[in-house]
């Protein structure tokens, strides 16, 4: 077994009596991609927050985050940011708004080089221009001079996963990082991230509500619901059989040729209802008034059982029925 | 960045030219006749009349004003009526009592709001921040002069350290000039201080709720680097656009607290000159403000330009 | 787009209800404040306790508490209670006076200025920025004393100073209206720009109009205080809190409470409207809501 990278035990956050993640345990390790999806609402982004200690004010994380052999959460702020950006990084969802718009992008890279390497100023600026290069983004030298608004939203993305690659950290979090670009740009941005990681043997954490991205680019999958993994295994096994009924609706809910039909007369299926607000998230599994199997046993949590892939649920889809994955 | 910097200078030259059409008619119109105020009461419309033939007010208004302007591009304000003396000696003489007034108090008033603001915007959210967003409530409602009446009450009459009003020139005493000077810019600097804490704070917290400053917290920046050098270097944005417009605010204040003091400087000038209806004094002087003001507002939009790489492609 | 997965800051993301608040420390606090400050001014007009420009020689300088002075009697003998309540009214009407004229110039010129006319817009916003530039103080100064002290000048010269505040603040504010789609709607269905203006634009940026009143209104008081003190604004017989400050000083120096009294009302009237405006910005427009202190 490869070594932990990340090991997150019973993590909750929350603000005030608000709990937006109750009790996720996940591990990553080195070199390996683990996805997490879900649902607005499921506390993915928060989670990814909480391990980088980003949470806004008000909000509180408890539980361990443990990462490069201390416990995030009990370190002090110097000593986080010192890891922050050098072992652990983390791409954002809003490109557009992610870099600071008065500051040229070679300043933004070479900050982070700078902060954590004792380089030289000159060669931070060559690591920031092979960087742009890995990152195939087009004439790299002017890039380096531009400003943020100068760039288009796919370019922004990638200086963004070029500063997160910078100081070869050990773990990437990607939290959605292609919902905000357009669809034929997704594609580019992925397949370099996945490149990059792959060459320089980070390990990634993917957060998305994109299952095919998952199924693309991951090893492992947790799938959320309502602050808590409802489920987790390897992806081929999760998507090929999933026991939890949350994660057989959110598999039959995309979109195929099957389903829809080639003429398109097919009706999607979909899951009843919508995420409940985080106020009225119901007692015991937090599931329970969406799904056709719900009784009053629901009314307790269930636990995380099962042995090649894990469950959380007290009326697993049988094994016998498999829906059909993507 | 040429196209902003053409399009800005042509705007400034633009407001000049409307203002200086607006102050000179509003003046003429309402300015009151000053040859009627030189010769007193029970002068003869003649008199009067040839009086103005000699001032040459007797003119036709457009000559007037464009003379006016000519001699303002030569750098020649128009002299005083009454004593003969350029205008331009007459503000000269005003200067060193307005200018630095108004400067000190802006520093001041800036020194003060930019720590405070961006303290109550760290803060934000606890009772401290509470307590420092109350007092700049407070701050700014109190009027520029009530505050000078304070100030002189508390140090100069309680405790007697400095002069309660009154003007020793630089030229006499240097010491003197500044002592006369701490109280009535203390009051000025305070209550602009109050408003711009306000808007620091909020500048500042707009600014660290930004996805870029998380970004930067992400690549390992400690949270005191983060608002340093990022939230208040890009809080500087909307805060230069503020004392821009403070500018005009600024003269006001220093107007009002002068006259607080009984300082000889651009406040006295200008009543006084209103009261005996001396029209190019008047014009003059007040337009040597607003092109003053104009000019703040030209430089504090070009160093928004230069602060902020946006403006220089959208405006 | 997955909401959850943006800033947790954001507060209508994390699922927390975000009902429009009705009620607020701000607006309780800031109506009792400027109720308080419009009862007193309003019984100014129908009673005193004694006439603010009655000159009684034997009753100089009394202190407060006196008996049929309140808060005693300036140099003169005037009865200083009943002047700061006639200065309650002038406040008003001098500083409301120039903030309604304001509003309507302004909500005129800022809705002239979303027009689709680039001339127009341009014309009316350099104008504006313009007027912006003029140290309004100064101006006043001069209009005041060339046409003449008083209430009427003094109205006139603060509205045409803040005039172009309200013409920015109404046309950004109707700019954001008329992008949105129920306008676009009536547009195609043929509604005439006017009456877009007035059914939809209008009743839409009115908590707008209304919170920069307020603050207007407070920045009027401030204003119109200065300008009386300088000498340049409200003359007796009017009462201005700006006059008995100026008085206090010029008669028996700043030491005496003749100096304090003014000054403590133009704090509580103009803090008062200024908190109110707070308030109502919470809770008339969501959009504009400054952050939690």
């Amino acid at each position: 077994m490869t070594e932990l990278v990340l090991d997150v035990r019973d993590l909750v956050v929350r603000r005030d009596d608000l709990v937006a993640v109750r009790g996720v345990s996940l591990q990553v390790r080195a070199g390996q991609r683990v996805g997490v999806v879900g649902e607005s609402g499921a506390g993915k982004s928060l989670t990814a927050l909480a391990i980088m200690g980003l949470l806004q004010p008000g909000w509180r994380a408890e539980g361990q985050v443990l990462h490069d052999g201390v416990d995030l959460t009990k370190i002090s702020d110097k000593a986080f940011s010192s890891r922050r950006g050098r072992t652990l990084s983390m791409v954002f969802q809003d490109p557009l708004s992610a870099l600071n718009p008065t500051q040229r992008i070679g300043a933004q890279i070479t900050g982070v080089l700078r902060r954590h390497t004792r380089v030289s100023r000159d060669e931070a600026r060559r690591q920031a221009l092979d960087l742009l290069v890995q990152m195939r983004l087009p004439r790299p030298e002017q890039m380096l001079r531009a400003y943020p608004h100068e760039l288009s939203g796919g370019q922004r993305q990638r200086v963004m996963i070029a500063i997160a690659l910078a100081c070869y950290p050990q773990l990437i979090i990607a939290d959605e990082p292609t919902t905000a670009l357009d669809v034929t740009v997704q594609k580019q941005v992925l397949r370099l991230l996945d490149g990059a990681v792959k060459e320089r043997g980070c390990a990634l954490l993917m957060i998305t509500h994109d299952l095919p991205v998952v199924a693309a680019m991951c090893d492992y999958v947790l799938v959320m619901y309502g602050g808590r993994v409802v489920e987790e295994g390897p992806v081929a096994t999760v998507f090929r059989t999933p026991r939890h009924p949350y994660t057989k609706g959110l598999l039959e809910s995309q979109p195929t040729l099957d389903n829809i039909g080639l003429d398109g007369t097919g009706r999607l299926p979909s899951i009843r209802g919508s995420v409940p607000p985080l106020h009225a998230m119901p007692s015991g599994c937090a599931f329970r008034t969406r799904c056709d199997r719900a009784d009053g046993r629901c009314e307790t949590v269930p636990v995380l059982e099962g042995t090649e892939s894990r469950a959380a649920c007290w009326h697993p889809v049988s094994v016998a029925t498999p829906a059909g994955a993507r | 960045m040429l196209v902003f910097l053409a399009r800005r200078f042509a705007f400034f030259v633009l407001a000049l030219v409307v203002s200086s059409v607006l102050i000179f008619s509003l003046i003429r119109i309402a300015g009151g006749n000053v040859a009627a105020v030189m010769l007193g009461k029970g002068a003869s419309p003649q008199a009067i009349d040839e009086l103005m033939a000699e001032l040459g007010l007797d003119r036709p208004l457009p000559v007037q004003y464009f003379d006016w302007v000519a001699g303002m591009l030569r750098g020649d304000l128009g002299t005083s009526f009454r004593t003969g003396e350029p205008v331009t000696d007459l503000l000269v003489d005003r200067l060193p009592v307005s200018v630095p007034l108004a400067l000190a108090g802006l520093a001041l008033a800036l020194l003060v709001a930019v720590p405070v603001g961006t303290y109550a915007a760290t803060k934000a959210g606890t009772p401290t921040g509470a307590f420092v967003a109350t007092l700049s409530q407070v701050g700014i409602a109190i009027p520029v002069f009530w505050a000078g009446v304070l100030l002189s009450l508390f140090f100069g009459v309680k405790l007697g350290w400095l002069p309660t009003g009154g003007w020793t020139p630089w030229t006499v005493s240097v010491t003197g000039a500044i002592r006369s000077l701490v109280l009535p810019m203390v009051a000025l600097g305070m209550v602009m201080a109050a408003t711009l804490t306000r808007y620091t704070r909020t500048a500042v917290l707009d600014v660290m709720n930004e996805d870029y400053v998380r970004t930067a917290r992400a690549s390992g920046m400690t949270k005191r680097a983060a608002l340093f050098r990022v939230g208040v270097r890009n809080a500087s944005l909307p805060l230069v656009t503020v004392v821009g417009l403070l500018a005009a605010e600024l003269i006001g204040g220093t107007v009002i607290i002068e006259e607080v003091f009984s300082l000889p400087g651009l406040a006295r000038m200008i009543l006084s000159a209103v009261s005996a209806r001396e029209v190019i004094v008047v014009q003059s002087t007040v337009m040597v403000i607003v092109a003053f003001v104009l000019v703040v507002n030209l430089v504090v939009d070009i160093l928004y330009g230069v602060l902020d790489p946006r403006v220089r492609v959208t405006r | 787009m997955s909401d959850t997965t943006m800033a947790p800051g954001a507060l209508p993301a994390d699922g927390v209800p975000r009902r429009r608040r009705r009620w607020n420390a701000s607006l309780l606090v800031g109506m009792v404040m400027t109720g308080a400050f419009l009862a007193i001014a309003l019984l100014s007009l129908v009673w005193t306790p004694a006439d603010p420009n009655q000159v009684a020689p034997r009753d100089r300088l009394l202190p407060a508490g006196s008996a049929g002075h309140l808060l005693g009697t300036d140099a003169l003998g005037r009865d200083v209670a009943s002047a700061l309540m006639a200065g309650a009214w002038t406040s008003i009407v001098v500083a409301a006076g120039a903030a309604l004229i304001a509003l309507v110039l302004g909500t005129i010129s800022g809705l002239a200025a979303t027009s689709n006319r680039q001339y127009v817009n341009e014309t009316v916003m350099r104008g504006a920025d313009i007027l912006l530039s003029m140290p309004g103080v100064v101006f006043a100064l001069v209009l005041a004393a060339t046409i003449g002290a008083g209430v009427g000048a003094t109205i006139f010269a603060l509205s045409v100073f803040f005039t172009p505040s309200f013409t920015r603040v109404v046309r950004a504010a109707a700019l954001r209206v008329l992008e949105e789609d129920f306008v676009t709607a009536a547009a195609l269905y043929g509604r005439r720009r006017l009456f877009i203006l007035a059914r939809h634009v209008v009743p839409n940026i009115f908590s707008v109009m209304i919170v920069q009143f307020t603050l207007y209104f407070a920045v009027g008081i401030l204003t119109e205080a200065g300008l009386s003190y300088l000498g340049v604004g409200v003359t007796r017989p009017e009462v201005s809190w700006g006059i008995l400050l100026k008085e206090a000083q010029e008669t028996v120096g700043v030491a005496s409470p003749l100096a304090i009294w003014p000054g403590l009302a133009i704090v509580f009237a103009v803090l008062g409207l200024n908190i109110l405006g707070d308030g109502l910005r919470d809770v008339l427009d969501p959009r504009l809501r400054r952050r939690k202190s």
